[in-house]
């Protein structure tokens, strides 16, 4: 094999895993830009996505449901308790329909999907459902109390929220890794190279999703509203737009981002419970070369990143997360002195 | 099952208070959770298989999870022995396996490992391995190669102390046997793709790759080198032969060769082979508990554990009662006796240990199988 | 000056309190016997004694977080890193040479301490969580580096380590080592306390609030940050060397990110801001991590690390509902500590009178750009000592600017700023404070949780050379008792000293500003420069400081100010320099610029 099919290899490999790495980042970055919350557990949506959507084809029920309901009842509680505080039953209505009907639907439809046999494209739809809808719930039940507090405290809190996120992933689904079926099962040819249907699939799929978001912000009001909600909370409240709203759907749209990913790798990747941290962190170290604040930056960082190493573990495998987290911090550095060394006086 | 745990839960909150044991007190430290799981779950499986009572003695077990890490392994031992356990047993992992000896070494209490630890010269005094080393499979693996014509080989295998003591094996014998190794590449178990690694193999184009993996991770490398469309043969150690290989290599697993210990194929084997009779047993008693094709090389180390408690307890109870220091020196020399006294007769074969030797199996402790048409077959080169 | 009255201070204290602090040294000693003879009783089970050996190893890398995040505000999720290196460093010096244990003891230190300082060098000057999300890139990138280096035993580690021996003593057995590493967190916690106590401590405490205020009374904040950073790493390298000895084998996995983010929960537990809140806060998580592993696996029946969701969900209910951890709680059971009355102690050195002749300060045609914005555009003026000016103009005139170019808080695009004899534009802001410039603060930043004597004390900080290794040992307590007597007599200047063991926030606005022209006064400068000193005060407050600053006049001290009051300046400075739109429009004794037309128009429009 002549070095430029290694490198092709090499190069598309990396762009596989640097398009999940994409996602990922953006993800960070929309949550961090709109809420200041430096969301640690993202990689947690995606062993939820993967692996529910693992039980699926398995045909049994994922017993990710639970978390979902949860996370419904205690949202709903919390809502309503605040409604009845601020005298406003009429309130009511409307937090059983979105805190309570819309996930336990959802939970139903899962129910009845893990032994309808449908097809892979399906339930790969169902599993990435369920694991958005927890998104806002969670915004709600952790973050949004704690809207005013700083970033570190918000970190720390994500750090919490990690831990509980893992060990919930371990009691629903064991100590044995999964992988689903491939969405696209064949291997094509194009002269030298070889390429993977599924590598196929997962490019496009992130192409696709980071033309829409940059639709979203770019060219929708709403984008621009949740734009403006990030760099001014004040102002944005006294123009209309609601900050918990904003929240909560960075928080759906993030989780929508994870489980997507997780289902996009999980026939390439052998997932355990515990695998969501690296992953999520690779995501973040993406969202770092992209300055935590630019999506075009975070795309082409975890370009760089997917294929950085995919040439590392060629090249010198033992020393390669080594060097990956290694290099993340001259990027941190110039993104400090550039970002203006902002006291704790801020 | 559920006994058992509340038979841990129940010594584990009573750890606080020291009292002698007047049951025969097992400390099994195996890795239940974490990469190691798929070799730690199936050997606690096997732990039910064991008797209620050994010597006249009531068994208790005390099962605590290490997740294959030596720190957590070590914490273990410690509290074993500050529960003055008659007996060690662990652990799934090499590595831990490592860190517990030496704890057993200082608390003069036996270790009982189903794992091929080496230990340095001297340190083995109270570790008896119910498996074979790496040189021995590696032997095996070695000669199957060069009967069916390979010259060249790569190594692909884990970088912990059980990939590092096969590939020490490999520099040692490989010359010898007429094959070349021309690629050796490292992975961990936590690594989610070997695509750079096996990329690399199938460029040096090798007649065959030497995988060195454990349970569900020797996928990932099986997969990566069919991926690569790769076609020479790949061979894995014995960790690899377990349901969760198959189930998460698919149909890539197909022609994967194994060095494996012979209770595995136990309705192939021929009526000679010595452990026939135990191996048919633990197939029988295990799969009619858990399933058909759930047996593994770690379940059935912990059943042939329980055959030999059950020949070497009642002779260190002429020693001294359990839970004393008479009877754990007992025990290791009713052990170190076997080899004289004709052996224990375990799933793989006879077991003889001397003073001089711990690991104990002769040569008909292993068997070449493959996959082939949804089972393990043994394999004629 | 003439000697203070010392009669006022250093009261007998009331006999109420003397019991309260009887019963206080009560309970410490209470609390150290019971820890110190714990491991001689045979009732006490081996357990017990191991559990007590871990939560003395967390503590001490708790210690060095309460120090890096409680006092400094520095977030560190890479501290079992340092853990590792020095567990690692003392591991590889004594199986591969076999070194003594005390030998492994400081070549841990050091190395330890050398990573410190290279990794704090690089991430320090880093902000908040970009400070946070570095720990936790170079704490991931050690564990790795640990898993890979074959000297060090890749994921396996290095196993069968020597007994630690001491003295010609080998401690082989758990209670052996229940000494040494309670004699260590003892040691550790006692020297941390001291440190916390002295003038190094106040100015690690200032940290938090931001560089300007602590560049402005000399302190290095890199530097200082950069120590604190290394103090923190050794404390975890002498957890690490113990950990050695402990478990006789090391390997990376309790050197991981999840090790420190498990430190960081004790520490939050614990109660961040109190050195013996790290022991509470290691026992509480240990004992109850040990509880849920046993608990509810089985609860649960299946194995694995359920202890974690808990420990996830109390950090967030911690942080929403009690961030300030356990700690208080115990805390009401003892009594506060009475506050020591200040003694008299020889007068520190004051600063040389700069001779006759000269002003003390002079600009010349000094600018400042932003971008396209010249905020300040060839000002010059000067100032004659023992005199007041006051820098006034409408807003956005650039006072603050100019301000802050003299102060070093900004560097010039452009002129020269010239002090005493000494050129000081370009110079950093604590180099001019050394020079004997002192200033105030348009917001006050004073310090909360310090007493007003504290606050003050810290403006004395280049007076006196201000040692940590003294203060760790406690050696410091003449400089100290200096320092707070020199803090004492600038609080009888401005006319606090009733207030000196209050809480600087609880005070008024305008007390709050008094206290800090006496922490400016307390560094003994030679320029005083206030800035907005009379905004907030009540009419009484401003005459009694006009009173002052008149006094300070009469006594040799110049005053720069800034102000909006016309009538408090009016009648106390000496000139007044006008700017207005980056420029200075007029320069000359107050009445003239009463009078003066173009300072008339730009405060009143034209011909008012």
């Amino acid at each position: 094999m002549e070095s430029f099919a290694i490198g092709t290899a090499l190069v598309q490999d990396g762009v596989t895993t640097g398009a999940v790495y994409a996602l990922l980042g953006m993800a960070t970055v929309l949550l961090f830009v709109v809420t200041r919350v430096i969301f640690l557990p993202q990689g947690e949506w995606v062993v939820f996505g993967g692996l529910t959507l693992a039980m699926l084809q398995d045909g049994k029920v994922p017993a990710t449901i639970w978390l979902l309901a949860g996370l419904s009842v205690v949202a709903t509680l919390l809502e309503g308790a605040a409604a009845l505080r601020d005298r406003e039953p009429q309130q009511l209505g409307r937090i059983a329909l979105t805190c309570l009907g819309i996930p336990l639907a959802l939970v139903a439809l899962t129910v009845w999907a893990a032994h309808a046999g449908l097809p892979l494209v399906v339930q790969g739809l169902v599993a990435t459902a369920l694991v958005t809808a927890m998104g806002p719930l969670l915004y709600r039940i952790v973050y949004r109390p704690l809207v005013d507090a700083s970033v570190l405290v918000l970190m720390i809190v994500s750090v919490g929220v990690h831990f509980v996120l893992n060990g919930l992933a371990l009691l629903f689904f064991g100590v044995d890794g999964f992988r689903t079926l491939p969405f696209w099962d064949v291997q094509l040819s194009l002269g030298n190279v070889s390429l993977s249907g599924q590598s196929i699939v997962v490019v496009v799929a992130t192409a696709l999703l980071i033309a829409a978001l940059w639709l979203l912000f770019e060219r929708t009001l709403y984008g621009k509203a949740l734009w403006a909600s990030a760099s001014n909370a004040l102002g944005a409240r006294l123009v209309g737009i609601s900050v918990p709203f904003s929240g909560s759907v960075s928080f759906g749209i993030a989780a929508f981002l994870g489980a997507l990913c997780g289902i996009l790798i999980a026939p390439v990747v052998t997932l355990y419970y515990d695998s969501g941290l690296l992953i999520g962190l690779k995501g973040f170290v993406a969202a770092i070369f992209g300055g935590l604040a630019s999506y075009p930056l975070t795309l082409a960082g975890a370009m760089l990143l997917g294929i950085f190493e995919s040439g590392v573990s060629y090249a010198a495998s033992a020393f390669k997360e080594a060097i990956v987290f290694l290099s993340v911090i001259p990027v941190l550095l110039w993104l400090s002195m550039r970002g203006g060394a902002h006291d704790a006086e801020e | 099952m559920k006994l058992r745990n509340k038979a841990a839960f129940a010594l584990a909150l009573s750890l606080a208070v020291t009292a002698a044991h007047a049951d025969l007190t097992v400390g099994v430290s195996i890795a239940l959770t974490g990469p190691g799981a798929s070799l730690g779950l199936p050997a606690r499986n096997a732990l039910t298989l064991w008797p209620e009572t050994i010597g006249g003695e009531k068994v208790r077990l005390v099962v605590l999870d290490d997740a294959a890490d030596p720190t957590i392994a070590m914490k273990n031992a410690r509290r074993f022995i500050e529960d003055k356990v008659d007996v060690i047993v662990g652990a799934s992992n090499t590595p831990a396996t490592i860190a517990i000896a030496q704890v057993a070494d200082e608390g003069q209490t036996v270790q009982i490992s189903p794992s091929p630890a080496e230990l340095q010269p001297g340190r083995d005094k109270w570790v008896f391995r119910d498996v074979m080393h790496a040189e021995y499979y590696t032997e095996g693996i070695l000669l199957a190669m060069k009967a069916a014509g390979v010259k060249t080989l790569a190594f692909l295998g884990l970088s912990d102390a059980y990939g590092e003591s096969h590939l020490v094996a490999l520099d040692k014998q490989a010359a010898a046997m007429g094959i070349k190794v021309v690629s050796v590449e490292r992975f961990t178990r936590a690594d989610t793709s070997v695509a750079g690694q096996a990329l690399k193999i199938s460029a040096a184009r090798p007649d065959a790759v030497f995988v060195v993996a454990v349970g569900g991770g020797a996928a990932l490398p099986q997969k990566a080198l069919k991926g690569r469309g790769y076609r020479g043969k790949i061979y894995h150690t014995a960790a690899s032969l377990t349901p969760d290989f198959i189930r998460l290599a698919g149909k890539d697993a197909d022609g994967a060769l194994v060095m494996s210990g012979p209770e595995q194929v136990a309705e192939q084997l021929p009526d000679t082979h010595p452990g026939r009779k135990r191996a048919l047993e633990f197939v029988q008693a295990y799969e009619a508990r858990y399933g058909a094709k759930t047996r593994t090389q770690f379940s059935a180390h912990i059943y042939d554990i329980g055959i030999m408690l059950q020949q070497v307890v009642p002779i260190a109870l002429k020693q001294g009662k359990p839970g004393t220091v008479e009877f754990r020196a007992g025990l290791r020399d009713a052990l170190e006796n076997t080899g004289a006294t004709g052996g224990i007769a375990t799933t793989k074969g006879v077991l003889r240990y001397t003073p001089s030797d711990h690991w104990g199996y002769g040569p008909d402790a292993r068997v070449m199988v493959t996959w082939r048409s949804g089972d393990w077959q043994i394999s004629k080169p | 000056m003439e000697p203070l009255d010392m009669s006022a201070h250093g009261a007998v204290p009331p006999a109420s309190s003397q019991r309260s602090g009887l019963w206080r040294r009560s309970c410490q000693v209470a609390v150290i016997v019971l820890v110190a003879t714990l491991p001689l009783s045979a009732a006490v089970p081996e357990f017990w004694i191991s559990q007590a050996n871990y939560i003395g190893l967390y503590t001490l890398v708790v210690f060095g977080l309460v120090l890096l995040t409680g006092v400094a505000g520095l977030t560190s999720f890479g501290q079992a890193a340092f853990v590792g290196i020095g567990a690692y460093a003392s591991a590889y010096l004594s199986s591969v040479l076999g070194a003594p244990s005390w030998a492994t003891l400081l070549f841990g230190l050091l190395v330890t301490g050398g990573c410190a300082y290279v990794i704090g060098a690089i991430t320090i000057r880093m902000s908040g969580h970009y400070l946070a999300l570095a720990t936790i890139a170079w704490s991931l990138a050690l564990y790795y580096l640990f898993g890979s280096v074959a000297a060090l035993g890749k994921y396996d580690g290095l196993a069968n380590l020597a007994h630690m021996s001491l003295f010609g003593i080998e401690l082989r057995s758990g209670r052996a080592m229940y000494g040494l590493i309670w004699t260590c967190v003892g040691l550790c916690g006692w020297g941390l306390c001291n440190l916390l106590d002295s003038q190094p401590g106040r100015v690690m405490r200032a940290l938090k609030h931001g560089r300007l205020l602590s560049e402005s009374f000399g302190v290095d904040t890199v530097a200082c940050k950069r120590l604190i950073f290394v103090l923190a790493a050794m404390l975890a390298s002498v957890a690490g060397w113990l950990y050695v000895y402990l478990q006789r084998a090391v390997n990376p996995t309790p050197f991981g990110l999840n090790a420190s983010l498990e430190y960081v929960i004790m520490l939050i537990v614990g109660g961040m801001a109190n050195v013996w809140g790290a022991v509470l806060g290691a026992a509480l998580v240990k004992v109850l991590q040990d509880q849920l592993q046993t608990l509810l696996p089985s609860l649960l029946g299946m194995a694995g690390n359920f202890e974690l969701i808990v420990f996830g969900a109390l950090l967030i209910l911690l942080l929403r509902f009690a961030p300030q951890g356990a700690w208080p709680y115990l805390r009401r059971l003892v009594p506060e500590r009475v506050p020591k009355g200040v003694v008299p102690s020889a007068p520190m050195d004051r600063r040389p009178v700069q001779p006759d002749g000269g002003a003390l300060l002079t600009l010349s045609d000094v600018g400042k750009r932003f971008g396209g914005l010249q905020a300040v555009d060839g000002v010059s003026f000067h100032i004659a000592p023992a005199s007041i000016v006051a820098l006034i103009g409408p807003n956005g005139a650039g006072k603050s600017t100019t301000f802050n170019l003299i102060t070093g808080a900004l560097s010039a695009s452009a002129g020269q700023i010239v002090f005493g004899k000494t050129r000081i534009d370009g110079l950093p802001a604590r180099d001019i404070a050394r020079l004997g410039m002192a200033r105030t603060f348009q917001h006050v930043k004073l310090i909360p949780g310090m007493t007003v004597l504290e606050n003050v004390a810290l403006g004395t900080h280049l007076r006196a050379p201000s040692s940590v290794l003294r203060s760790v040992l406690r050696l410091d307590r003449g400089v100290e008792r200096q320092r707070l007597h020199e803090a004492a007599q600038a609080l009888k200047r401005v006319g606090l000293e009733s207030a000196m063991h209050t809480d600087a926030s609880s005070l008024a606005l305008g007390q709050q500003r008094l206290v800090e022209i006496a922490r400016a006064l307390a560094s003994d400068p030679m320029l005083l420069l206030l800035d907005e000193p009379a905004a907030g005060l009540r009419h009484r407050e401003k005459q009694a400081l006009a009173a002052l600053l008149a006094e300070l006049r009469a006594e040799g001290m110049t005053v720069l100010l800034v102000e909006h009051d016309m009538d408090f300046v009016m009648g106390l400075a000496d000139r007044i320099v006008v700017m207005v739109y980056g420029k200075k429009i007029a320069d000359g004794k107050p009445a003239d610029i009463q009078q003066h037309p173009a300072v008339r128009e730009a405060y009143l429009g034209s011909n008012a």
